[in-house]
């Protein structure tokens, strides 16, 4: 009995089926929903569709907006026609060329699958296509095989970065039928085999027309548990991973030498909805601000992992400005606030927020330091579909969110976030509304001079902190840690930037 | 039996039909919104408005309930509205390891806990008696979340024996067999010695014993007389494995149906949690019917018509 164990235990110890040594091994915390471009909504989807797939532009691991299928472009004067320029040695991984009209046929049939249309919505006729008004787009034009015109309703500066969102990435035409589950496009990784909530392979695209990647396969595991993520890079079975929340401390005395730190494209913030009674005053906003010791809840409850928030648009990004200082801690300035605008007595508040562990302290910080300036504050806890169906439609007074990039411009942090237009589920959770402050958007948005947007972005971030639409938290930053013996790999500035190209094992 | 078989499968429909109704009302009644989830944030408005339509979700509540049952009763549980998948495929792809995993979890714990059970009566109040009472409280009192962490992080990562998650061959499934048998093993041994002792102690033993058998014998005989209240045990916790072992399959990046759920659940999506409603009552009614006909096996008095 005793020798049979014995030998069950050798036999379980010896058959380790680790994978080959030259595998990549990267992880999601849960199942991509499809790995069909026109359903992407979710970041894992995002993240192997830009592996699969090639966009007309990229973003590159630092952010920057990089050639993609398109060698190059120009806008005219007007800055609503813009006129992309295909290159012409790029294949679908079954062989097939791709043409500019693969490009016209993709964005049509993203328009009408019912996912993540807004990057093509600027497009002339898109918005009547997708709403099957009409059969066709005449803002997308296709004069020869690698050219792509595209006019828009009104000029946008930000639209090439658009067209490297996951969901428009370029699809073959026709698209075969089971393509979410196997698909085919023409990027640097090609798609092997999928077991949902299980692994994702992929093998190297020997014949990229772009950088090949050194590696000949990524696996992607999905594996929802952060400590499980960290036992698994423990383990050896991860090349690289997001360092748990609560482990910070642990992991930047243990694992110093792997660790790497980006600030993260993003923001957290307290919502206020500034349509609701004392809100609607700017004073009362403004003392919301000054009652809270931001920088102490940053330190004791978020591990010191963020940059303090002045604004809306993070470090990293044009218009960003180091020199405007954040709202400092004066209870005492909240207190006067709050007199003059006649709140002397105090006020009751309710504080959604999700069931995302590290804002639950985060929330309870904020409680009780507003509550030492006369605001009672309730926490309202609900999943996450209910909290933000509830912010959407102006039920709650205070939300605790965050908010991510799509891609890196300081108008995904200013257009989405306080447009009036965009009141509600269109990403202005504040409801925000103020004409001056929209004009400047629309200005930013529209100009073709980088710098007089850059400058007109400070400008916009300036006003948004005067009249405290939010409560200003702090932009996180990440960090993750990556494996000794894998190098070529850098935390990416945005979720889709990163394709593992120059990642493998050190020799 | 047959006849009685049969009887017991046409019951379960009503059963089924009242769950069906539950689970409809309970997440119509649910705040959130399942279109949000599909679109994302930045939703327009003629997205949202098209996936409204598209999805019925503006039909009275009557008119949605006929459809979907009209489509249960020819095999079609519809399509996930996240995936866009056939529901029953996505539960066929993960019901296997779900099943492989409860199946590992109760092998671990009628061996462990009846062995431990049946020696206990056997030498009742002996030591090993008493530590394995102190064994089966602490099990039942540990939480599955911290015992899965504490076994990877001992058994995988610093020891290296194990793999700590993912789905594969027996090396996989040790850790999170035992971290999801261990609260039966408890209530298995407990049961087993309670029942084994009142076997033991009974009238027909003293014959058994009187008869000079070999104390295997005697053992194997005060089993079979005390196996029925243990089967219960098997029968109710080897469904609730099936049904909903989330916790383990999350810790261990195990891809089965509980983990399914929890997400369909978390984003709303209304079929794939009907759905998944749906399958796992007819396995747990599959369940207590095999519970019950193992019963008859067990015991001839106990006899169906």
């Amino acid at each position: 009995m005793v020798r049979f164990i014995f030998i069950l235990l050798i036999a379980i110890l010896a058959c380790g089926d680790r994978e080959h040594s030259s595998t990549l091994n990267y992880y999601f915390t849960y199942d991509p929903r499809s790995l069909d471009p026109a359903l992407s909504t979710d970041v894992p989807t995002g993240e192997v569709i830009a592996l699969l797939f090639d966009n007309v532009t990229r973003f590159d691991v630092d952010g920057e907006l990089q050639p993609g299928l398109a060698s190059s472009w120009e806008v005219d004067s007007s800055g609503a026609r813009y006129t992309f320029h295909l290159r012409s040695d790029a294949r679908f991984h079954d062989g097939k060329a791709v043409s500019a009209s693969d490009v016209q046929s993709s964005w049509l049939r993203t328009l009408r699958a019912g996912g993540r249309i807004w990057p093509l919505l600027p497009i002339q006729g898109a918005r009547e296509y997708a709403a099957e008004e009409s059969d066709e787009v005449e803002g997308i034009e296709v004069p020869d095989d690698t050219t792509i015109v595209v006019t828009l309703r009104e000029p946008l500066n930000v639209f090439p970065k658009f067209l490297a969102m996951p969901s428009t990435a370029i699809v073959p035409t026709p698209v075969p039928a089971g393509f979410d589950q196997n698909p085919i496009g023409s990027g640097p990784w090609k798609f092997v085999s999928w077991s949902h909530d299980d692994a994702i392979m992929l093998a190297r695209n020997e014949k990229y027309w772009g950088e090949v990647p050194e590696s000949d396969s990524l696996r992607i595991r999905i594996i929802p548990e952060p400590l499980t993520q960290a036992a698994e890079y423990e383990a050896g079975n991860l090349s690289v991973v997001e360092i748990p929340f609560g482990e910070t401390r642990r992991w930047e005395e243990q694992h110093a030498d792997e660790l790497q730190r980006r600030p993260a494209l993003r923001v957290l913030y307290i919502a206020i909805n500034t349509t609701r009674g004392p809100l609607k005053d700017v004073r009362v906003r403004q003392a919301l601000n000054y009652a809270i010791d931001t920088k102490t809840i940053l330190e004791t409850v978020y591990g010191g992992r963020g940059v303090l928030s002045a604004g809306a648009i993070p470090p990293g990004l044009p218009g960003y400005d180091s020199t405007r200082a954040p709202y400092p801690y004066n209870p005492e300035k909240a207190k006067e606030l709050l007199r003059e605008a006649g709140y002397a007595d105090g006020l009751k508040l309710e504080l959604w927020r999700t069931q995302r562990e590290e804002l639950a302290r985060v929330a309870q910080a904020v409680q009780q330091q507003l509550g030492k300036v006369g605001i009672e504050v309730e926490i309202i806890e609900r999943d996450a579909s209910s909290a933000r169906a509830a912010s959407a439609k102006g039920e709650a007074d205070l939300f605790l969110t965050d908010w991510y990039a799509d891609y890196p411009d300081p108008e995904n942090f200013h257009y989405p976030t306080f447009h009036s237009r965009n009141r509600g589920t269109g990403g202005n959770r504040a409801f925000y509304r103020d004409p001056v402050t929209d004009s400047l958007i629309v200005l930013a948005r529209t100009t073709t001079d980088e710098d007089y947007k850059a400058e007109l972005s400070r400008q916009i971030d300036a006003r948004i902190f005067e009249a405290a639409p939010w409560i200003f938290l702090w932009f996180p930053i990440d960090v993750w840690a990556r494996r000794p013996e894998i190098q070529g790999w850098r935390i990416p500035a945005i979720f889709n930037g990163q394709r593992w190209i120059d990642a493998k094992h050190s020799p | 039996m047959r006849r009685y078989i049969a009887f017991r499968l046409v019951l379960v429909l009503p059963t089924l039909l009242g769950v069906l109704v539950a689970a409809f009302l309970l997440l119509y009644v649910a705040p959130g919104d399942p279109v949000q989830a599909m679109v994302g944030e930045r939703a327009d408005a003629e997205t949202i408005a098209r996936l409204r339509a598209d999805l019925n979700l503006d039909d009275p509540l009557p008119n949605r309930f006929a459809a979907y049952v009209g489509g249960v009763v020819q095999g079609d549980l519809g399509n996930s509205y996240i995936t866009r998948r056939p529901i029953l495929e996505e539960l066929l792809e993960r019901f296997p390891a779900t099943l492989k995993l409860a199946g590992a979890a109760m092998l671990f714990a009628v061996s462990t806990g009846v062995l431990v059970g049946i020696y206990g009566a056997w030498r009742p109040d002996g030591w090993v008696d008493r530590s394995i009472t102190i064994l089966a409280y602490l099990g039942v009192s540990f939480p599955v979340y911290w015992v899965g962490l504490i076994l990877i992080l001992i058994f995988a990562v610093q020891l290296g024996w194990f793999p700590p998650s993912g789905y594969g061959g027996l090396e996989y499934l040790i850790l999170p067999a035992i971290t999801l048998g261990m609260r039966s093993v408890a209530f298995l041994a407990r049961m087993t010695r309670a029942a084994m002792q009142e076997a033991l102690n009974s009238d027909f033993m003293r014959t058994v014993r009187a008869k000079g058998l070999r104390e295997f014998v005697v053992l194997r005989h005060g089993l079979r007389n005390a196996i029925l209240p243990v089967l219960t045990v098997i029968g109710l916790d080897f469904g609730s494995y099936l049904t909903g072992s989330i916790l383990t399959e999350t810790i261990f990046s195990w891809p089965g149906v509980g983990r399914y759920v929890l997400i369909a659940i978390d984003k709303r999506d209304l079929p794939a949690v009907q759905g998944s409603i749906l399958f796992l009552s007819v396995v747990f009614v599959i369940v207590n019917l095999i519970t019950d006909l193992a019963y008859a096996k067990a015991d001839p008095r106990i006899s169906y018509s």
